[in-house]
Formats: C-alpha cells, sequence, structure tokens
C-alpha cells in the first residue's frame, strides 16, 4: 500500500554543522530520507543523536549546511525564511514537547491563530470545534497559564490539526507529561492523524510510542542506521 | 560555600553573555552625568561666582560716603581678609582750552582684588591686562577724555592742584558702575596723589569703597559682624544684592543644573529598574536550582548582593572617571568662553558622583534584586512558578526616597520637595488610572481590526499592569526629557529677551527742556534710535501717611536706601512698556496720584490708599499711592520707582532722561553730543552689558550640553525597556513564525504595538508636563507660563517614532534568525 503513495518529503544527502570554539561540529550527515503521504514515520535516537535537528530541517525551521528538503514537491532550501514561512503554514503542523503555545492568548485564540494568519474566514468556528473534539470545551476562554499540562498539549493538538495540515511534526510530545495523560494525548494524537489523513514524523526516544508509527528509523551521532 | 568566588564566576559569565550590559550602561550613564554634572556645577558656580565678584572688584564692599572707622578694617585684617580702596568723586578737569567733567578714582595698591583692569597705548592698539591701578605720579584716562581735553600719551593734566603724567588708556574697569562718578568719561590715579590734588576736602562730595576678599568663611564672618555698625548712607555689598539681574541668572542657572541632574537620575534609575528586573527574571531558573541544591533565601540575597556590590564598583569607578572627562572635555570646549583661571576640580564632587551612584543602584535595582529571594525551589519541577512581587511600598518607596533627598539637597526647601514629590505622585495615579481605563476601551476594538493590527494591539492588553508600567515608566522619562529640553529654551530665550543685541548702552541725563527735541533731532540724525525720554525731577521720601520714613523703614533694606537718596521722579499718563500693573489703575491718574515700583512698595509697607510725603528742593508735596506697578531693571532702559500723575511736578526744575544704543563703530557720535550738549550727563554702560552678556552666553552652552546626558539616558530607557520584554517577544516571534507567520505581518504588528505605547505615553508625559511645568515656572523659576500647543502635538508622534525605531531595532534579531535556532536558545 504504501508503494502507491507519493513522496512528501525528501531529504537528500542533507548535512547540519556548526561552529564551536576548537572548530566544527557536525550534528548531522549525509542524511537521505523520503517520507511518503499520510506515512507515520518514528525517529528515534539517544539524547544529542540529531533527532530534534533532523526534525528542524525537514520542518524548515532551520537551513542545512549541506544536502536539500523537498516538502511536496517545494525544495525548501531554495526559499528564503518568509518562503519556508509559507510552506510551514500551507503544509505543516507542529507538536512541541513544551507545548510552545502564546501565552497571552486563550485556549481558542492560540489554535485560530494559524487559520488567521492564512487568512481564513470562520476561524472561530473551526478552532472551537476542533478543542471540542480533545474534550476542552470548557476552557475556551483560558490562558495556558490556567491549564494543566496535559491540558495545554491537547490545545497544542488542536493547534497542529486545525489547519488539516499535509505533514505533523511531532517533537517528543509527552515528554512533559506523566505516562497516563501522555498516554492519552498519543492516542488523540493517532487519532486525529487517521481522520485527516496527516503524514506524521514523530521524534521520541520511546521504543513503545515508535511502535506505534508504520515505520521507525534511528539516528545515532547524527546519522540513519 | 564561598559566596565570594561564586558570585564573581557568576558575575563574569553574565557578563560574558551579555546579560550586564544594558545595565552596566544605564549605571555609567547615571554615574558619569551626576558626577560630571556635580563636578560642572560646582566648578562654574566656583568660577562664576569669581567672575561675578568682579563686578564688585571684590568678594564684600562697604559703600560710604565717609572713611570708615579703622576697628573695622582691623578687624578684617584678623580675619585674613585682603583689602583696598577707591575713592570716587567729579571733577572739571580743564586742558588746551577744554571743559570736560570726569570721574576720577583713586585707587589703593592692592586695587581690583578681583578682576583685571585693561589698558592701551593707542587706541585701537592690543589690550594689556593690568592686576593694579597706575603707578603714583600717573594717570590713565578714558579715550574721550583724550579726545575731548585733545591729550596725547605722555601729556601732563591737572587734577586739582596736582600735575599727573597720562601714562595708559584705560579701556577696562571691573567694577564700573552705573552711576555719575563712575560712567563720567574716567580719569584713574593713584590714591598716593589724592592728597596733593586738594579736591577732597571735609564736605566735599565723595564716594568711598572698601573692598575685601578671601576665604568665604571669614567674609561671612566680617559680614554679621560689621552689619550692625553701619550707619545710614554705607551699604554693604555682595554679587547677589548689589547686581540682582546677575545674581538672579546665577541662582536660575544653578537651579536648572540642579533640576537637570536629578532629571538624568530618575531618567537613568528607571533604565536600572528596568534592566534589573529582567535580569532578576532571567534568574529565577538558575536560583531555584540553587536552592534546590539547598542555598538558603539569605545565601541567595548575599549571592547577588555581592554580584550588584561588585558591578556597582566598577560602573561607578568607569562613571566617575568618565564624568571627570567630561566635564574636563566641557571646560576645554568653553575655554575661549570662560575666563582665565577656572575653579579647579572639587575630590568632593567626584566622590558625591560615585556616591549617588551607589545611591541609585540600591533606590532601584534593589527591589527587582529581592525578588530572587522569593524564589521557589520547586520551580525546578514547574517552571510557571513565578516568585511573589515586592509590596509596592517597597519597590517604590525607596527610589521615592531617593528622589526626595536628591531635591532637597538641590533646592534645601522641605516644602517645595514635598509639592514635587507628592504633585508626582498624584499625577502618576490619576495617569494610571487614565490608562487603565484607556486599555478597556482599546480590548473593545479587537474583534474590528484586521490580524496584525490585533496583534499589535494584544501585545499591549496582555499584560494591563506591565503595559500600564512600561507606558508610565516612558511617560515619566518623555517629561522629564521635555521639562530639561523646554526650561532650557525659555530659560535661554529669558535671558537674550533681558538683553537684546541692540540694548540700550548709554544713558542720557540732565537734558535740559528746551534741549530735549533738538537732543531727539541729533540722535534721529544719526540713525540713532532712542528709548522714550522722560522728565525728571530730584526729590526725596520723607514720609508715609504723616510717618517720617525713617520710623518705618527696616535697616539695610531696600526701602531705607531708597529713602536715603534723591529719587528721579518722573510724571505721565504712559509708563514705560515693560512696566505691569500689580494694583490699581493708572491711564487716568492725575495730579496728586502716584504710581510706585512693587517691590518698593512692599519694602515699605505701601499699599494703595497711603499718602506719601516728598521732599523736593526746598519744598513738601503730597501724592496719593494709587497704583503699584513691577518694574524690569534689566532692560537698560529709563525706569523709576514713583511715577506721578500727569502735570504733578511741572512746576519744579525739571530736565530730561533717555537711553539709546550706540554701535562701536559709531562712538564718535558721543564727542559731537557732549560738545553741542555740554550740561548733559552722558553714562556708557558697555563694558558691563558686554561682561553680563559673556557670563550668559557661558551658562547657555553649559544648559545646551547638560541637556545631551537628559537624552542619553532617556534613550537607555527606551532600549532597556525594549529588552526587558525580548524574550518572550522572541518565544513568541519564534512560534509565529514556526507557525507560518511571515516577517511584515510580525513587524507590523510590533509596529502597532509600539506605535500604541509610544503615542499614548507621549500624551501623557505632555499631560503631566503642562502641569507641572506651569507650577516649576510660577513657583521655582520665576518665568512667565506659556501653554505649548505645538508640543501637545508633536510630542505624542516623536514618542511614537522614537519607540518604534528603538523597538524595532531592539527586536531585530526575533524577524532574522531561524525560528529553529530561537527555540532553541529559550
Amino acid at each position: 500500500m504504501l508503494k502507491n503513495k507519493q513522496a512528501i518529503i525528501t531529504a537528500q544527502n542533507l548535512g547540519k554543522t556548526v561552529p564551536v570554539a576548537d572548530g566544527d561540529l557536525t550534528i548531522l550527515s549525509s542524511v537521505n530520507l523520503t517520507i511518503n503521504e499520510a506515512e507515520s514515520i518514528a525517529i528515534v535516537g539517544a539524547s544529542g543523536s540529531g533527532k530534534s535537528t533532523l526534525l528542524g530541517l525537514l520542518a524548515g525551521l532551520d537551513t542545512p549546511s549541506n544536502g536539500s528538503v523537498t516538502l511536496q514537491g517545494t525544495e525548501l532550501t531554495a526559499l528564503d525564511e518568509d518562503g519556508r514561512a509559507d510552506v510551514r503554514n500551507k503544509l505543516v503542523g507542529f507538536v512541541f514537547q513544551s507545548f510552545q503555545l502564546m501565552p497571552r492568548l486563550t485556549a481558542l485564540e492560540n489554535v485560530m491563530l494559524p487559520l488567521e494568519l492564512r487568512g481564513d474566514k470562520g476561524a472561530e468556528q473551526t478552532a472551537t470545534a476542533l478543542l471540542k473534539r480533545v474534550g476542552l470545551e470548557q476552557r475556551l476562554r483560558h490562558t495556558p497559564m490556567k491549564l494543566s499540562g496535559g491540558e495545554q498539549q491537547r490545545v497544542a493538538l488542536a493547534r497542529a490539526f486545525v489547519t488539516e495540515p499535509a505533514i505533523l511534526f511531532a517533537d517528543e510530545p509527552t515528554g512533559n507529561l506523566d505516562s497516563k495523560t501522555g498516554e492519552q494525548i498519543i492516542d488523540l494524537l493517532f487519532e486525529l492523524n487517521q481522520e485527516k489523513n496527516t503524514t506524521l514524523v514523530l521524534v521520541t526516544h520511546d521504543a513503545a510510542l515508535a511502535a506505534r508509527c508504520q515505520r521507525t528509523v534511528n539516528i545515532d551521532a547524527g546519522k540513519l542506521t | 560555600m564561598n559566596r565570594l568566588g561564586l558570585a564573581v564566576r557568576l558575575l563574569k559569565r553574565d557578563a560574558r553573555s551579555g546579560e550586564l550590559t544594558l545595565l552596566v550602561l544605564a549605571l555609567i550613564i547615571a554615574v558619569s552625568s551626576s558626577t560630571a554634572i556635580s563636578l560642572f556645577a560646582d566648578r562654574m558656580h566656583r568660577t562664576m561666582s569669581t567672575q561675578a565678584a568682579e563686578f564688585l572688584a571684590a568678594d564684600l564692599v562697604i559703600t560710604s560716603s565717609d572713611l570708615i572707622s579703622t576697628e573695622w578694617l582691623d578687624k578684617a585684617r584678623e580675619l585674613g581678609l585682603q583689602q583696598a580702596k577707591t575713592s570716587e568723586f567729579s571733577t572739571v578737569l580743564i586742558e588746551n582750552d577744554e571743559l570736560l567733567l570726569a570721574g576720577v578714582k583713586a585707587v589703593s595698591p592692592l586695587y581690583p582684588l578681583r578682576g583685571e583692569l585693561k589698558t592701551t597705548q593707542a587706541d585701537y592698539s592690543v589690550e594689556t591686562v593690568r592686576n593694579h591701578g597706575p603707578k603714583a605720579g600717573e594717570v590713565w584716562l578714558d579715550a574721550r577724555v583724550l579726545s575731548s581735553l585733545k591729550l596725547r600719551l605722555g601729556d601732563q593734566v591737572t587734577v586739582g592742584e596736582q600735575a599727573l603724567t597720562v601714562s595708559e588708556i584705560i579701556t577696562y574697569e571691573p567694577d564700573k558702575r552705573g552711576d555719575l562718578y563712575s560712567l563720567s568719561p574716567r580719569v584713574m590715579m593713584n590714591e598716593a596723589d589724592l592728597q596733593a590734588t586738594q579736591i577732597v576736602q571735609p564736605g566735599s562730595h565723595v564716594h568711598y569703597f572698601f573692598q575685601f576678599s578671601g576665604d568665604a568663611e571669614a567674609l561671612a564672618v566680617f559680614s554679621t559682624w560689621v552689619k550692625p555698625w553701619l550707619i545710614p548712607g554705607q551699604r554693604l555689598m555682595d554679587v547677589q544684592d548689589d547686581r540682582p539681574e546677575l545674581g538672579s541668572a546665577l541662582s536660575r542657572a544653578e537651579r536648572y543644573l540642579g533640576l537637570s541632574s536629578i532629571i538624568v537620575i530618575l531618567i537613568a534609575g528607571v533604565a536600572i529598574a528596568m534592566s534589573t528586573r529582567r535580569y532578576s527574571e532571567r534568574h529565577f531558573n538558575a536560583t531555584a536550582i540553587l536552592r534546590c541544591l539547598g542555598c538558603k533565601q539569605n545565601d541567595i540575597l548575599r549571592l547577588f548582593l555581592y554580584q550588584f556590590f561588585i558591578l556597582g564598583l566598577l560602573a561607578c569607578s568607569i562613571g566617575s572617571l568618565l564624568g571627570w572627562v567630561t566635564q574636563e572635555a566641557l571646560f576645554e570646549l568653553l575655554r575661549d568662553l570662560l575666563p582665565a583661571k577656572v575653579a579647579a576640580p572639587s575630590v568632593i564632587a567626584v566622590m558625591l558622583g560615585f556616591l549617588t551612584g551607589f545611591a541609585i543602584l540600591i533606590g532601584f535595582a534593589l527591589p527587582p534584586l529581592l525578588r530572587l529571594k522569593k524564589v521557589s525551589p520547586l520551580r525546578v519541577l514547574r517552571r510557571e512558578l513565578e516568585p511573589l512581587s515586592n509590596s509596592a511600598w517597597l519597590v517604590y518607596g525607596l527610589a521615592l526616597l531617593l528622589i526626595s533627598g536628591l531635591i532637597w539637597r538641590y533646592t534645601e526647601d522641605y516644602k517645595l520637595m514635598l509639592t514635587i514629590i507628592g504633585g508626582g505622585l498624584l499625577a502618576t495615579v490619576l495617569s494610571g488610572v487614565l490608562l487603565m481605563g484607556l486599555l478597556k476601551q482599546l480590548r473593545k476594538l479587537l474583534p474590528y481590526v484586521g490580524l496584525n493590527y490585533r496583534l499589535g494591539l494584544q501585545g499591549v492588553l496582555r499584560n494591563p499592569t506591565a503595559s500600564v508600567t512600561q507606558i508610565l515608566a516612558f511617560s515619566i522619562t518623555l517629561l522629564a526629557m521635555l521639562l530639561s529640553f523646554t526650561v532650557r529654551n525659555d530659560l535661554i530665550q529669558d535671558w537674550q529677551q533681558q538683553l537684546p543685541d541692540n540694548a540700550p548702552n548709554h544713558f542720557a541725563m540732565n537734558i535740559l527742556p528746551q534741549q530735549a527735541s533738538l537732543f531727539e533731532q541729533q540722535l534721529k540724525q544719526h540713525d540713532i534710535p532712542a528709548a522714550d525720554f522722560y522728565p525728571v525731577v530730584r526729590g526725596r521720601l520723607v514720609g508715609i501717611n504723616d510717618i517720617p520714613v525713617q520710623r518705618i523703614v527696616s535697616k539695610d533694606s531696600q526701602g531705607e536706601r531708597a529713602t536715603h537718596r534723591d529719587l528721579s521722579l518722573t510724571w505721565g499718563h504712559s509708563l514705560p512698556s515693560d512696566n505691569k500693573t500689580v494694583a490699581g489703575q493708572w491711564g487716568t491718574a492725575k495730579q496728586g496720584e502716584v504710581s510706585v515700583e512693587s517691590k518698593l512698595a512692599d519694602s515699605l509697607g505701601v499699599t494703595l490708599g497711603d499718602k506719601l510725603t516728598f521732599s523736593i528742593g526746598s519744598e513738601q508735596m503730597d501724592a496719593v499711592v494709587t497704583h503699584i506697578r513691577s518694574v524690569q531693571w534689566d532692560t537698560m532702559k529709563p525706569n523709576f520707582y514713583m511715577v506721578f500723575g500727569d502735570g504733578s511736578l511741572n512746576s519744579y526744575p525739571t530736565t530730561y532722561i533717555t537711553s539709546f544704543y550706540l554701535s562701536d563703530a559709531n562712538k564718535k557720535v558721543l564727542n559731537v553730543l557732549v560738545k553741542q550738549f555740554p550740561s548733559m550727563t552722558l553714562l556708557e554702560v558697555d563694558a558691563i552689558l558686554k561682561q553680563f552678556k559673556t557670563i550668559l552666553t557661558q551658562l547657555t552652552a553649559a544648559v545646551n550640553y547638560l541637556l545631551y546626558f537628559a537624552l542619553l539616558a532617556g534613550f537607555t530607557v527606551l532600549f532597556a525597556s525594549v529588552n526587558s520584554t525580548l524574550d518572550n517577544r522572541i518565544n513568541e516571534g519564534a512560534l509565529m513564525r514556526a507557525l507560518g507567520a511571515n516577517r511584515a505581518l510580525l513587524n507590523q504588528a510590533h509596529w502597532v504595538e509600539f506605535s500604541i505605547i509610544g503615542m499614548v505615553s507621549g500624551l501623557i508625559a505632555v499631560l503631566m508636563f503642562e502641569l507641572v511645568s506651569f507650577g516649576l515656572y510660577a513657583f521655582v523659576l520665576h518665568l512667565d507660563f506659556k501653554f505649548n500647543l505645538w508640543l501637545c502635538v508633536l510630542t505624542p508622534l516623536l514618542s511614537a517614532a522614537c519607540v518604534v525605531a528603538a523597538g524595532l531595532w531592539g527586536i531585530k534579531d526575533v524577524a532574522n534568525k531561524p525560528p529553529m535556532w530561537v527555540l532553541r536558545e529559550i
């Protein structure tokens, strides 16, 4: 079934080097990876292996030192920052370990934000519906400060799915939650992923979580193994 | 735990990461400006006092129509004061069949004690500075005496019975006064020749000036000791009483310097408070870890206090040094304007700047720093746990105490200090309430505006208390800058108005009635604009409501001085243009009515309806006070203590007085006028005017320079304020960009947010400014208050432009870094 799908993300010879006091430090080198539409893939590795860096490069949050990334036919490395922002807005959703909600906005406003950035009409209704879907209909007007960790991550999930992105990047989405809440969030993540037919790229060091994805790639010292 | 070692290590790390840059910068600006101002003001004050003393040629002068008791001179000697004496009188010189009424001044060897004399060898040759008068047997003459009497250098001139050799042309004497003796063409001779002239006989009209200089304390002791012994006709003069217009310019300048100093400290204090707030917020996590590892609350406090003490020591040292260099540079810059000898910088002033720096650090940085003590160790698990804020009393109390102390130091007036602080607090609270209301109204706009405007507005509204604090901080900064700027402008304008370029520099007195119109014609012929001509009768005030005036006036008051001599009395419907009615009406004044100058009226206790008796020649006449008016004595135009109703003094022998401006090129006209109107007395006041203008130019330059400090401190506040919210902005900006927002949208949102903050701050500042400046002008600087509409329009616009520019520059990294990089930085 996977063979019929088209590649949505292609990374070719991807590398990332950063300057340090005594020369250059290679974080990633020669990464070649293809991810297909609607596929769920887990990138696993130990701390410092380069998995979050890879996620950042695949999502266009950062630029590689060498190599290229293509997202649904658009080569990210050929775009400037505003061009990449446009691609992210149209194609990509994010879930972060530390939730990264806008502290000054309410739950509803946080979820509305990506729609508003796209200029969508009816942002409030769409966002409200999705927050109800994640079980937060009572928390629409609450700011992140007034929400528990689990609730904050639900808002983050709603925000990630509200634009019905082609690809969802999740960086250790349960890292800041207790195991029970973490499980609930993961269940919700996979449910929404199924519903919206989204490609899921999940970074984790949790083998059980990785096992729930269709494919797992390992990363060690900046190289895929 | 070696807390000091750890403190130094942490401090080094913070310094390397740029964490402390703005804080240190603000502190250095505060210390360097307060040191520079303190040093500069101290040196300027001492220099200007010395220079102002030149107007007296001494620090203290006793004027007397008789020789004073030798006991007084012994007392002065005992106190270590230097002494000099001048004897001034008028005499007619006759040479080469020409006659001239000259003002003779016989000077003792030490004259002048302050300032210097200047002479030349020919009319236009180089001036030579002289520290003493002519030698015995020699005489120095005004150029006009030479031309009038057809004399040349080396000729003999006979003063009374004594022939003296003309050795120099005198061009400048420091204590040239506006009276008959010294403003007639000058003849300066040595005291040793005085007796031989045989002019000074018992009963002859001589004015003596006993001059003293020396240590301020000794002068004060002498002044206190001698005052009770003074008899009518004797006067004690120092800079303040002798030249009130100079005294008021000096004290205004001093008040401005003090005000500038407080303003810079206040602005820099706001910057320090903002920077420290950010510093402590950024250290919550590290503090929580230290607490987790077993640090007690007091350990934490001590750790940070050590760091701030070291920081203070470094910044205050650098600031003091910079302050010292700055004031040196300033004196160097003004070298052409300043006298050759300026007072040396005082170590106490440097120390004062250093200590003020520490006081600012404690007053403004301690409250936010104390918050670190309250950081919970639980924060290691729950990052959202914020330490409790300190009580408002502590946060604002320390800063208020510091500012109150500084205001008191400069004004030494409790009432004024409490008025300023009370008014300031009231204005701040009212503005705070007003702002809260305004923000509430702005919130209602949210559903109706586009995303960029909404995000900008939300930036202002997200934390109303923080926004109000920030806007108030900007407003106070702007207010301080506005005050500094406009007070400076008005002060300078006021000084310039006092003495415009073509201010009259000659007085013509004793013009006979039949010659007045001819004299006016002559002036017109030479294109010389004259002030109005006033009829004058000399008379003395002898009674108030039938009580002899000597029983009424208090000793050494203005009233006493005015009643011990003949006054110039005039009459007519119109008053000199600068006179302003204080009480009563004048336009229709009739015979037997009199208008009195307000300060003299106060001193004499005279009010409307009182009867004044004057002695004119051998007659007495009464007049009822129907008008009291204020007079600007420093306009160099004829002015009068007493103006009578039209025609009141027609029956008395009258002369006329006027004043006019004559350029240096036109000076030769004087000889023509003197010849044509021999009975007229001509007074030249050029020298006094020039000296006065030089001092005003110096003050203006100094005042301009001080404004730069206020501006510099103001911009530090802007950057500190933007910087204090930088972390949140970077975080939010990065997130927005991760979600797909482009740079333009972020910039627009920030633009809207900063514009609102800047505009509202400008509005509040201008409102507070109009209120504060009204009080300041009316009660402190004694200038006329004028409402400035342009300022009300321009301030909010300029403020918005500055806040937007500083804000966008401060957060440029938010839009320029890749979002991934920024997210990892947090």
